[in-house]
């Protein structure tokens, strides 16, 4: 099963997990199951910096791009605590990518997406039309997509990535009625739950040039996206808009 | 005998595999309606993924009445018999047990949450005495029972073949060592979905106590052939897993009927 063009993925992490075990997780594995699934880019978040300390996880991320730069992309995680931290990370990695690419995760720190903490966040990815990818879950205090439609609507050159969509069937529904609002909001499909239909749902509500494919890789297992997008009974030209064209145009980079 | 013609192009190589999915519901839902397909549904989506056979539960077991959603899934699933393998439930119940010991399945599913009932032997002994005399095979999804229910069952049942289905992916530091101290616990792949581990699972436990599973309506079956079809590991493994391995858990209790009936 092998996709018909090389896939951008705009999301995938470096490191290991707290609370299961990480098999060929390091950056030499990534790349050989990049290689098997044709997945020619990863955009990558440190997983250090979800959980536990953004400077060490950027520093993570820094190296594996300067290893490998044609197959890797690099996300700024920045937390909203301690005050003043994400301006000086979003300064110090700025040289990751033009436009800057930064990921937040709220529900890991403990922080709602749209509220004060985030403010200086939003206000440079506004100024600088970053791509910032957000982890969402339905219906969530921290990171419901509900609480994304007003924050992209105030930031409108912010290019808005809503990460695993909400997760559940609610959670792609409230997903999909976020980017209904705001045009600089995108729909990621990573995620462990696979709900039928949902692919299809999408493309007819949204058209497919806001979906973008992502693995979550190595936390899951790329192909369970690339099999949702190559089963989807959509058409052959949203499919490759999903697998490859969509980030890539996000990225700003030549297809 | 599916029809290529039917079959998604992205899964060509699925045809050959003989696929005898684990997990699979059908008949209306009163919480994910949208989802729900009635029998000739469920088997044209089958046909699509080409999947050539079923375990199939009834959801209105699961989320109404064991006993009317038994009497409904005998119903729909009588003219497909062929594709639709009947998964019963059964309650801690006599007469439950009286029917199995009767006329025993090939194999229930038990809700011990949903149906408030425990799967300690002091709750459900009798039951779980009859399923494994019978060899049925008894299929509990994850959510259903915590890991100190399940591991009291596989001590107290050693024969009972039990299939852990939806276990997620995060639960493989619970799911190795019972696997390693009990050969009767299998898992379906439905949610089995980290990263590569399936073939982690495969090249530390082996093929045989992997069935595959599609979650059907709920989930496309599509996310979990890929992860098959592209996992590293032998074709025979692949094959195990994508029904064989079922089929001959089938064979085990078949033989066992014959034995009896002599």
């Amino acid at each position: 099963m092998k996709p018909p063009i090389p896939i951008y993925d705009c999301h995938g992490h470096i490191g290991i997990h707290p609370d299961f075990p990480a098999y060929k997780a390091d950056p030499e594995e990534l790349l050989r199951v990049m290689d098997l699934l044709n997945i020619e880019v990863l955009a990558v978040t440190s997983t250090l910096a979800c959980y536990n300390d953004c400077p060490r996880g950027n520093a993570e991320v820094a190296k594996v791009i300067e290893r490998q730069p044609h197959r890797f992309r690099g996300y700024i995680t920045v937390n909203s605590s301690p005050a003043g931290e994400a301006a000086s990370e979003l300064a110090r990695w700025s040289w990751f990518h033009k436009p800057p690419l930064i990921k937040l995760h709220p529900d890991l720190h403990k922080s709602p997406v749209n509220g004060p903490g985030y403010r200086p966040v939003w206000d440079y990815a506004n100024r600088t039309e970053a791509v910032v990818l957000v982890h969402t879950w339905d219906s969530d205090p921290n990171c419901s997509p509900i609480l994304l439609a007003p924050v992209a609507r105030e930031f409108p050159r912010a290019r808005i990535i809503l990460g695993h969509s909400g997760v559940t069937w609610r959670g792609y529904h409230q997903a999909i009625e976020c980017a209904e609002g705001a045009a600089n909001v995108f729909l990621d499909i990573t995620g462990s739950q696979s709900h039928r239909t949902i692919m299809e749902k999408m493309v007819d509500r949204l058209a497919y040039d806001r979906i973008l494919f992502g693995s979550d890789m190595p936390y899951l297992e790329a192909a369970v996206s690339l099999g949702r997008v190559l089963t989807a009974q959509i058409s052959n030209e949203a499919k490759e808009a999903i697998l490859r064209l969509n980030f890539v145009k996000l990225l700003q980079e030549s297809a | 005998m599916l029809s290529r013609s039917t079959i998604d192009p992205a899964l060509s190589e699925v045809a050959a595999w003989d696929v005898f999915d684990a997990n699979a519901s059908m008949g209306r839902s009163g919480t994910r309606g949208e989802l729900a397909l009635d029998a000739p549904e469920l088997i044209a989506e089958m046909d699509r993924f080409a999947i050539r056979r079923a375990l199939v539960g009834h959801l209105a077991v699961e989320e109404y009445d064991v006993r009317a959603g038994n009497a409904l899934l005998i119903e729909q699933s009588q003219s497909y018999l062929d594709r639709l393998e009947p998964v019963v439930g059964a309650l801690p119940e006599p007469d439950f047990i009286q029917q199995l010991s009767g006329n025993p399945p090939s194999v229930v599913r038990l809700f011990p949450t949903k149906h408030n009932f425990s799967c300690e032997a002091w709750c459900a002994g009798e039951l779980e005495e009859c399923l494994q005399a019978h060899g049925i095979l008894t299929l509990i999804a994850r959510e259903e029972l915590g890991w100190d229910a399940l591991v009291s069952l596989l001590r107290n049942f050693p024969r009972l073949p039990i299939l852990l289905l939806e276990t997620g992916y995060r639960a493989d530091r619970w799911l190795y060592p019972l696997m390693r101290q009990h050969p009767n616990l299998y898992i379906d792949t439905a949610t089995y979905v980290a990263h590569r581990q399936l073939e982690n699972f495969v090249d530390r436990l082996g093929a045989d106590r992997l069935m595959f599973g599609s979650r059907l309506p709920f989930y496309t079956p599509g996310a979990a052939l890929a992860v098959l079809a592209t996992a590293r590991i032998p074709d025979e493994a692949r094959l195990l897993i994508a029904g064989k391995n079922l089929r001959r858990l089938f064979g085990a209790r078949a033989n066992r009927q014959e034995t009896r009936n002599k």
